[in-house]
């Protein structure tokens, strides 16, 4: 059964695209993640021109995280003021972002920073979690005790000025640090059309040394205002939201997050997050490998531009 | 001996089965026949030519070359001058019909659309960018050319048929345009022309419109006229549905 998108123009097929939100929203529910990395290359594949497949992820991670920021919020999971900094920086982000990828897109460099994006931060950070969850579960089989945790605390984070204090955390230290990241993970949500959990997560934990209890609900509260701004945005500057889409997506994807979550509980966490490590790797090389082959057809058309 | 009369002038005419094509949800492209009639009271030999353009939209395309082992994007070149949708059909080749100039000049046949080719390296101040390529000249603006013509014909937008236009009786004669789920929307112009010994004798021109219509209409025009209020109300949508999703999952 196919259905017409009004704003990327193209029909799709609806029980397909329900299906893919079911599947990165089973993937998103196991990992805690918002699964934008995946969902939009897989959208690209399927026909979805690029520009409307990032902003329509926009408005449906922003669904899916408040569907699942709601159970964080009432366990008290969530601490509000580092989400509140992580937001104020997302939010000039995310202007930024929407402003950069416009001009990319005139420029006719969108897909070369968006491939190159992918390819980086994906295969960085899926290379490095693949190597410290592989580690740990050898470590495990060998019957060997986990290293000591170092809990000394970067000097440099408390080195800078403008101290603040994280109650809920237990943290003290400057928000420039959180505010940079916010700042970085707005800019990527912009041009990958992800929620940046993959990057803000492992950030906010050895960086800066959140309690790991407060980490996914914090990340999920900055990534619903930065997404929800982006989408706007999007949808006002470049008129690439196709809310069809996002609905489409957003049905599978509220599905597949609650048996994602429940099926999580069958794994240890370091089995999933070397299962994890290992699609976010295999995403970001699939995606780099495109600059580096030789492509069948060498003009392209750039849609979505058209007046 | 009496002088033969000069036969009165060979006319066409010609119908269209659907005069506007509605695109709505399950929108999956369109198939419209076009009826037609000769006219020749002499029955010399009559060729029939339909030219069928979309609407005219400016189109960019970037070429990816190799720098460094990596493939990237050139500058973006605009293409003015190319419709949305062409097909041309007719009841012979092309080529038999009528000379080149003549196909030229009437724009017949997809080697003869006129997609800008105007003075060499012109550049402009476009949406705000600077220095974006209209056009060049040269044998390379012949391999972006065609490029154009081949990525439209991908896509079912440009087609040309030799035998697209079949006689099914005596002077009377059909073809189909069939668009493709990609059609561009807009008013659709179709020029049947009649041809006698390489002469276009007798045209008409019939229109067609392509439009949205209900729910897919409603949010288009909304997404385009008022981007703003769009964009506000549909991530509102979106964060209540996942609001409501997991009032609805709630196991506490």
């Amino acid at each position: 059964m196919d259905i017409y998108l009004p704003i990327a123009e193209v029909a799709v097929n609806a029980p397909l695209i329900v299906a893919l939100g079911a599947l990165v929203g089973f993937i998103s529910g196991m990992f805690g993640i918002g699964g934008g990395f995946l969902m939009t290359p897989l959208l690209v594949f399927f026909g979805v021109p690029a520009p409307v497949a990032v902003a329509s992820m926009a408005h449906h991670v922003a669904g899916s995280s408040v569907s699942s920021v709601m159970a964080y919020s009432r366990r008290r999971a969530v601490d509000f003021r580092m989400g509140g900094v992580l937001a104020a920086g997302g939010i000039v982000g995310a202007f930024s972002g929407v402003e950069l990828f416009r001009v990319l897109r005139l420029l006719g460099q969108a897909e070369l920073v968006v491939s190159l994006s992918y390819l980086l931060f994906l295969s960085v950070i899926g290379g490095l979690m693949l190597a410290e969850s592989v580690g740990a579960i050898l470590r495990r089989r060998r019957g060997e005790s986990p290293p000591p945790r170092r809990d000394r605390r970067p000097v440099w984070l408390y080195g800078l000025p403008l101290k603040m204090r994280f109650p809920r955390s237990r943290l003290y230290i400057s928000v420039i640090p959180p505010l940079a990241l916010g700042v970085f993970v707005g800019v990527l949500s912009a041009i990958m059309g992800v929620g940046g959990g993959f990057i803000l997560v492992p950030a906010m934990v050895y960086v800066l040394r959140m309690p790991a209890g407060m980490v996914v609900g914090t990340s999920l509260m900055q990534i619903i205002i930065t997404t929800a701004l982006t989408g706007v945005l999007q949808a006002g500057r470049n008129q690439t939201v196709d809310i069809v889409l996002a609905t489409l997506l957003l049905v599978g994807g509220v599905l597949g997050a609650q048996f994602g979550a429940r099926a999580s509980s069958r794994f240890r966490a370091e089995e999933l997050r070397a299962i994890l490590a290992f699609i976010v790797l295999l995403v970001g090389l699939r995606m780099g490998l495109g600059l580096f082959l030789t492509p069948e057809e060498p003009f392209v058309l750039m849609s979505g531009m058209a007046g | 001996m009496i002088p033969a009369a000069a036969p009165p002038p060979a006319a066409i005419s010609a119908a269209l089965t659907d005069t506007t094509v509605q695109v709505s949800s399950d929108f999956r492209g369109a198939r419209i026949i076009l009826y037609g009639a000769v006219f020749d009271a002499s029955a010399r030999p009559s060729d029939v030519v339909v030219v069928v353009r979309g609407p005219e939209q400016p189109i960019r395309l970037t070429r990816k070359h190799r720098v460094a082992g990596l493939w990237l994007n050139s500058r973006p070149v605009v293409f003015q001058g190319a419709p949305g949708f062409y097909r041309a059909a007719s009841s012979r080749p092309l080529e038999e019909i009528a000379t080149f100039g003549t196909l030229r000049r009437l724009g017949a046949g997809i080697d003869h659309l006129a997609i800008n080719a105007p003075e060499e390296q012109r550049t402009e101040t476009r949406y705000g960018v600077r220095d974006v390529v209209v056009s060049r000249l040269g044998s390379d603006y012949f391999v972006w050319r065609r490029a154009v013509v081949r990525l439209k014909q991908r896509a079912g937008l440009y087609n040309e048929d030799d035998r697209g236009v079949r006689f099914v009786d005596r002077g009377l004669f059909r073809a189909e345009i069939a668009l493709p789920t990609g059609a561009p929307t807009g008013v659709y112009r179709a020029d049947i022309l009649l041809f006698q010994d390489g002469r276009a004798v007798s045209s008409r021109t019939r229109t067609l419109t392509v439009e949205k219509v209900g729910i897919e209409r409603a949010l288009y025009v909304w997404a385009h006229v008022r981007p703003w209020s769009y964009g506000l109300a549909s991530m509102a949508f979106a964060m209540l549905a996942g609001w409501a999703a997991s009032a609805a999952f709630r196991r506490d």
